[in-house]
């Protein structure tokens, strides 16, 4: 399937590498010690969504394309740092450790990604691609419960990202995506641990609800590009390869 | 979740009390707080001293950032705010909500003076920890400097690489970057006492005075008759 997809869109393949110009970065709030956001020449790109939007397709896709136009990438995402990966993924699947901690064991792994891989990359200027971002880490939280200021404080050193890409989906729609894939939900994304439901797929439908409900309040107060997500892959790839040049300069 | 940042456990209405102890190495604080507890605990009160015992697997995580040095000021402060995290939410609030004296060896003040040093914002820690309640009271030791790195220096010559503040890159030298890193923490407590309220207590004067001093003030705020063991008949 891979070798059949046309290579940089429906262009010709040239030899002529585009390069981008500086844009601005800033930290939502906080910022670390000891960074200059002005030899950030790279990209940040951002592609929030539940699981089974299509998220880690598409950013395969763009990885192609972008690197087939010429353009360094990194990839990131939720709990892939070195220091707290195993281990979150331990809690995960046992359970218990609290909710405060466990979003701090979150911010961890992020923060841990975002000084190590993230800053060093755009100041190579590389387009790093995350595969989620905060936006889904702080949706958790708060719909856990935990104070939104709180959560925003803390996420408050993370780099405004370039471009985010909201992948939206109804929830019916992603239950048939996910037993699609899985022949099962999964715990976490059933929001089980919140006690809505004891039935997994009305809890499936009740949290994915709440986590959209928040991602459409965020939408207002940070700049998000909320995609469609009901549409045919190579649509939506289409879709999100203009909206990545529109920040490429 | 509830922000605690402003309120203690009086405040907050739970019935049990903490108490904290803070200040540098060396400055007498674990002494002291093991007699108060004596004290304590020979009354037949409630008390509870709770010792870092935090779960495996935050354990194991701060131990490998530390062990092949992956920390920067940013993941030490989080890490360790999950650490607090862990042992808090399961064991301090339990017993707090149970009615107990609580006694800490260090409490979030240790983590604000630590990480700020280290050039983390001062706000931004501080909010992080905004999840816990303030001790009801907090006693800051402060003995001068010199008598605090003669004490750790003379005892314990084997220091670890994070507590000599040597990711700091302050000196190449182990003894000399503990002693400079220990300063401006020293310095840091100085400037949070009126901030916090610390009760500043001379750790120059003899162990006898010092605990004088302590169990006063503890008796002065808190009602200890309050806190006697149910009876078991």
């Amino acid at each position: 399937m891979t070798a059949k997809r046309k290579p940089a869109g429906r262009r010709k393949a040239t030899s002529r590498v585009k390069s981008q110009a500086p844009l601005d970065k800033s930290f939502l709030g906080h910022p670390l010690p000891g960074i200059k956001l002005s030899e950030l020449t790279g990209r940040l790109i951002v592609v929030e969504g539940a699981d089974g939007s299509g998220r880690s397709t598409q950013i395969r896709r763009l990885v192609d394309w972008l690197e087939a136009s010429g353009h360094a990438t990194t990839q990131v995402g939720l709990k892939r740092s070195n220091l707290a990966s195993e281990e979150l993924e331990s809690a995960k699947n046992g359970n218990i450790l609290n909710r405060t901690t466990l979003s701090l064991f979150y911010a961890t792994d992020f923060a841990d990604q975002l000084e190590n891989i993230i800053i060093p990359s755009l100041r190579a200027g590389f387009i790093v691609l995350a595969d989620r971002y905060i936006y889904t880490l702080m949706a958790r939280d708060m719909v856990r419960g935990l104070d939104s200021e709180w959560v925003k404080s803390l996420y408050s050193i993370a780099i405004k990202p370039d471009a985010v890409f909201y992948l939206k989906l109804p929830a019916e729609k992603l239950i048939q995506r996910n037993i699609m894939k899985n022949q099962t939900l999964d715990y976490w994304e059933s929001g089980m641990d919140l006690g809505l439901s004891l039935d997994m797929f009305d809890s499936f439908l009740q949290y994915q609800q709440l986590m959209a409900d928040k991602f459409e309040e965020f939408r207002k107060s940070w700049e998000f590009t909320t995609i469609d997500a009901d549409q045919s892959m190579n649509a939506l790839n289409q879709e999100l390869r203009c909206n990545v040049e529109r920040v490429l300069g | 979740m509830e922000i605690k940042a402003e309120k203690t456990c009086a405040q907050l209405g739970y019935s049990g009390r903490l108490i904290a102890v803070e200040g540098i190495d060396g400055s007498g604080k674990s002494t002291q707080i093991y007699l108060l507890q004596r004290w304590l605990e020979l009354q037949g009160l409630k008390v509870f001293f709770s010792e870092w015992n935090s779960s495996e697997l935050v354990k194991s995580a701060t131990r490998r950032g530390k062990a092949e040095r992956l920390l920067t000021p940013t993941t030490f402060s989080l890490i360790h705010a999950t650490d607090f995290a862990d042992r808090y939410e399961r064991q301090l609030v339990p017993l707090l909500k149970a009615g107990y004296i609580v006694l800490c060896d260090r409490y979030k003040f240790t983590a604000f003076a630590r990480d700020t040093v280290r050039g983390c914002s001062p706000d931004w820690v501080r909010r992080i920890y905004n999840f816990a309640a303030l001790p009801d009271l907090t006693f800051f030791f402060k003995a001068p400097l010199e008598v605090s790195l003669n004490r750790i220096l003379q005892g314990r010559p084997q220091l670890k690489y994070h507590e000599a503040g040597m990711d700091l890159g302050l000196s190449g030298n182990i003894e000399e970057s503990f002693k400079i890193f220990q300063g401006r923490l020293l310095k840091v407590y100085s400037e949070m006492k009126s901030e916090f309220g610390l009760i500043q207590i001379n750790a120059n004067q003899p162990i006898e005075k010092q605990q004088e001093n302590v169990r006063q003030c503890l008796a002065k705020v808190i009602n200890l008759g309050q806190y006697e063991l149910d009876k078991l008949s």
